[in-house]
């Protein structure tokens, strides 16, 4: 116990010290620690952490995980961008790239970056209060749809994932317009949702799973294409009657666009190995997320793909600066 | 009661002893280093939690979070500079305190006083973990907004002489928080088009600036012009406080402490604004013989009891809802979540010998707080021996560090010195510097609130005003604005009676 904490610490002022000072040859890499940078706290902090801590027993040196949140990840992404492409600074990405760079937060886009492996898929999951007696989807469509009032829906700021993922929903369910977005930050959502100020919620899985146990909270459906792990008995909302939704929320790790194959492929070993371990495995089902390994190959198509689908999303919202 | 003693056989295993008392170690240390705080000591201590047992792990975890609270007072009373947000306001009294030479007595009332706080916090945590938490979700975005303006009107206490001075004080700290990304619509702003001023303004990093750096400047400036105070003996005495000492005190902690673990409920207050409403509460009502900000001892008790209440109500929504209150919060609930044990209505249900653990642990660290820092304190106090110039030194190296730490980013360290050479040009304006703190702390929740607040309502402004705890704080915050107002227009009347 005692010596990881040391060697975090140690790894800590090295990577100070050291950070771009030598040059890396790749069939020794990695000679020094690799600084992995975490763009957002909660979830993305903790998978982020503890992958890095797998990820270290499957390289010669560690890999450091540092905090660089603020702006929505472009703080990170920038500094990432800006450090040598010599694998050791990494960054443990989302489609916060796309949101980031549709939005006009940064000027560079995905391609910016070398992908070096997808880890896992947060699907979000949309829930309502058990005493509004909407049961199903369906449901609350009708009863929305046959009255005059507006549902109150809560998800994170403006132009964020959860807030596109929202509105995407709630267009093909055909209610778009009588809606009111309310932003909620720091996963408070679900306490609004208790306290009944708002009418529906769209967070992650994890926060509603204890009370949806305890039946004050009814998860309606879940944006992926397949049902999800942690909730094997709630409907994709595909199937509840949201016709063609499939948005995820993956995440990976990429490089500086110049970082050199051999050390990604270095780097996507490490990482395939810590997503197959036992405890990130277990880890899965109680942060609430679902493992999704691809390489580096498959990962780079899907970044692209879902790059243009946000894009499409944020025009159409009218919220794509550029 | 098979679970009560499953959990005492748990926590009292070597693994999970060890781990609280490192925790609170490694607590007191970060968060007695200005700069470094407990949030910053569980990102660190979190990966270790990774290969431990369930119980080590919380133990871990609460001993570091709750060393760090009790921590950010050393700081505070010994060099006038808050180790953490939270012990801004002890910062006040604590202080003036160390300069009249009774730094020992002030730091060993706010450890005490510390655990009462928190200890007090567990109690009505574990009697009413329900009921407080039913009553903290009655705290919507209109509630908040109130509570945080209340919160806001402290500002008139910590004025000293002039109000307007205060006032503008205030309004600076305001002005600083609204730079970056604006978290409701996304807008950039006063980002200047470019992607570094988007993370705005670290509060901790301006706390730095404003507390260090002028002191920093001082200290250099009197030693060049040779007017440096000599260390005198008489200033290093260690004098622990007495039963008499608080026992005058008793009813101020007792309050204090309630009122610290009905904010910590509310998800989204926290620390700091407990710690200014509880000295804020002191300053009306304390009948000590030296007046508060003169180094009063009750302005060590009252905040000090209040942000360690705090840690004992944040757990209230952690582990009844699921809800983390501040960044720390969250942290410590990534820590539960890898364990398997998620947070919620569930956990009563499903792990009843986690919550004992909890209990347990929280009230252990406590007992380590108490024993570290009580023998701590004989060494903490030698450090006034040190010239004061050489000491600045020292904090600007610690001051570097820790802005750099806060968001590894050289940023924050030249926001720093930017920040500090105004808060020292802003000092010998004689403008006060707390209240800018003040507004840095409570700015971006009192605009996240208000905004959300009028979200919800459909710009129905009457939701403002259409609870009953938002009805008392506006009420209670226009009063103290209205006082000094009030007291201006009495003076005349008594000089001519």
């Amino acid at each position: 116990m005692k010596t990881t904490l040391f060697r975090c610490l140690a790894a800590a002022s090295v990577m100070a010290v050291a950070a771009g000072t030598s040059v890396a040859k790749a069939e020794d890499f990695p000679t020094k620690p690799v600084e992995m940078t975490v763009l957002f706290g909660g979830t993305a902090q903790t998978i982020g952490q503890l992958l890095a801590d797998l990820m270290s027993k499957n390289l010669a040196q560690p890999v450091v995980p540092v905090s660089r949140a603020g702006g929505g990840g472009s703080v990170g992404y920038q500094y990432v961008h800006g450090m040598p492409g010599d694998g050791y600074n990494i960054v443990w990405n989302s489609n916060s790239i796309s949101t980031g760079y549709h939005g006009g937060k940064m000027d560079f886009d995905y391609k910016a970056f070398k992908p070096i492996a997808k880890i896992s898929v947060e699907v979000p999951a949309f829930a309502v209060r058990a005493d509004a007696g909407w049961k199903t989807l369906q449901d609350m469509i009708d009863d929305i749809k046959g009255s005059d009032k507006k549902l109150r829906v809560g998800a994170s700021g403006k132009g964020s994932f959860t807030h596109l993922t929202t509105i995407a929903l709630l267009d093909a369910m055909g209610i778009g317009d009588k809606v009111i977005h309310v932003p909620y930050d720091q996963g408070k959502a679900p306490v609004e949702l208790l306290a009944g100020r708002i009418d529906a919620a769209l967070q992650w899985p994890g926060q509603f799973i204890s009370h949806a146990k305890a039946g004050t909270i009814n998860i309606l459906c879940v944006t992926s294409a397949k049902r999800v792990s942690s909730l094997p008995d709630t409907p994709t909302c595909d199937e509840a009657g949201a016709k063609g939704i499939n948005i995820t929320m993956w995440r990976g790790l990429a490089a500086p666009a110049d970082t050199p194959d051999e050390v990604i492929a270095v780097l996507e070993e490490a990482a395939k190995k810590a997503s197959e371990s036992e405890q990130f495995v277990e880890a899965s089902k109680t942060v609430g997320f679902e493992r999704d390994f691809a390489d580096h190959t498959a990962f780079g198509a899907e970044i692209a793909s879902d790059d243009e689908k946000i894009s499409a999303l944020m025009e159409k919202l009218g919220l794509k600066q550029q | 009661m098979d679970f009560l003693l499953n959990a005492l056989a748990t926590s009292f295993t070597p693994v999970s002893l060890v781990a609280v008392v490192a925790g609170t170690f490694i607590g007191l240390v970060f968060g007695s280093i200005p700069g470094l705080t407990f949030t910053v000591a569980l990102a660190l201590v979190l990966p270790v939690t990774f290969s431990l047992e369930s119980t080590p792990a919380i133990a871990l975890l609460l001993g570091t979070y709750i060393g760090g609270m009790t921590g950010g007072s050393v700081s505070a009373i010994l060099l006038g500079i808050p180790g953490t947000p939270s012990a801004a306001a002890t910062v006040l009294d604590g202080y003036q305190m160390t300069r009249r030479g009774k730094a020992a007595l002030a730091l060993g009332t706010a450890v005490i006083v510390s655990t009462v706080g928190g200890l007090i916090s567990l109690l009505v945590m574990i009697v009413s973990v329900d009921f407080v938490a039913r009553m903290a979700l009655r705290f919507g975005p209109a509630e908040i907004f109130a509570l945080v303006l209340f919160g806001l009107s402290t500002i008139c206490g910590l004025s000293e002489k002039s109000l307007l001075r205060g006032m503008i004080a205030g309004v600076i700290g305001l002005m600083i928080m609204t730079m970056g990304l604006d978290e409701i619509d996304g807008v950039q702003r006063l980002t200047f088009g470019t992607i570094t001023l988007q993370q705005g303004v670290n509060l901790l990093v301006a706390m730095i600036a404003l507390f260090a750096v002028p002191h920093i400047i001082e200290a250099f400036v009197q030693y060049y012009r040779g007017e440096e105070q000599p260390v005198r003996a008489a200033d290093v005495n260690v004098e622990l406080p007495r039963w008499k000492d608080l026992r005058e005190n008793f009813w101020l902690m007792i309050r204090c402490a309630l009122m610290g673990t009905g904010i910590g409920a509310i998800p989204g207050t926290g620390g700091p604004i407990a710690a200014f409403l509880a000295y804020a509460h002191a300053r009306r009502s304390s009948k000590d013989s030296i007046p508060l900000g003169k180094g009063s001892l009750a302005g060590v008790v009252a905040p000090e009891t209040a942000n360690n209440a705090v840690t004992g109500g944040t757990m209230i929504p952690l582990l009844a809802l699921g809800i983390p209150g501040d960044p720390a919060t969250a942290i410590v609930l990534s820590g539960l979540l890898i364990h398997g044990l998620v947070p919620g209505p569930m956990l009563f249900l499903e792990h009843p010998d986690t919550i004992y653990s909890v209990y347990i642990v929280i009230i252990l660290s406590y007992i380590a707080v108490l024993a570290i820092q009580l023998f701590g304190i004989r060494l903490f106090v030698q450090l006034l021996r040190v010239p004061a110039h050489m000491l600045a030194v020292a904090i600007t190296v610690m001051c570097g560090f820790g802005a750099f730490a806060v968001r590894n980013s050289v940023f924050d360290v030249y926001t720093m010195g930017i920040l500090g050479v105004l808060a020292y040009a802003l000092m010998r304006a004689r403008i006060p510097l707390t209240p800018i703190i003040l507004g840095l702390v409570l700015g971006p929740t009192l605009e996240r609130e208000f905004r959300t607040a009028y979200i919800l309502s459909e710009g129905d402004p009457m939701i403002y005003v259409s609870s009953v705890p938002a009805v008392i704080f506006l009420a209670l915050a226009a009063l103290v604005f209205a006082m000094p107002a009030l007291k201006m227009l009495r003076k005349p009347k008594n000089r001519e009676a």
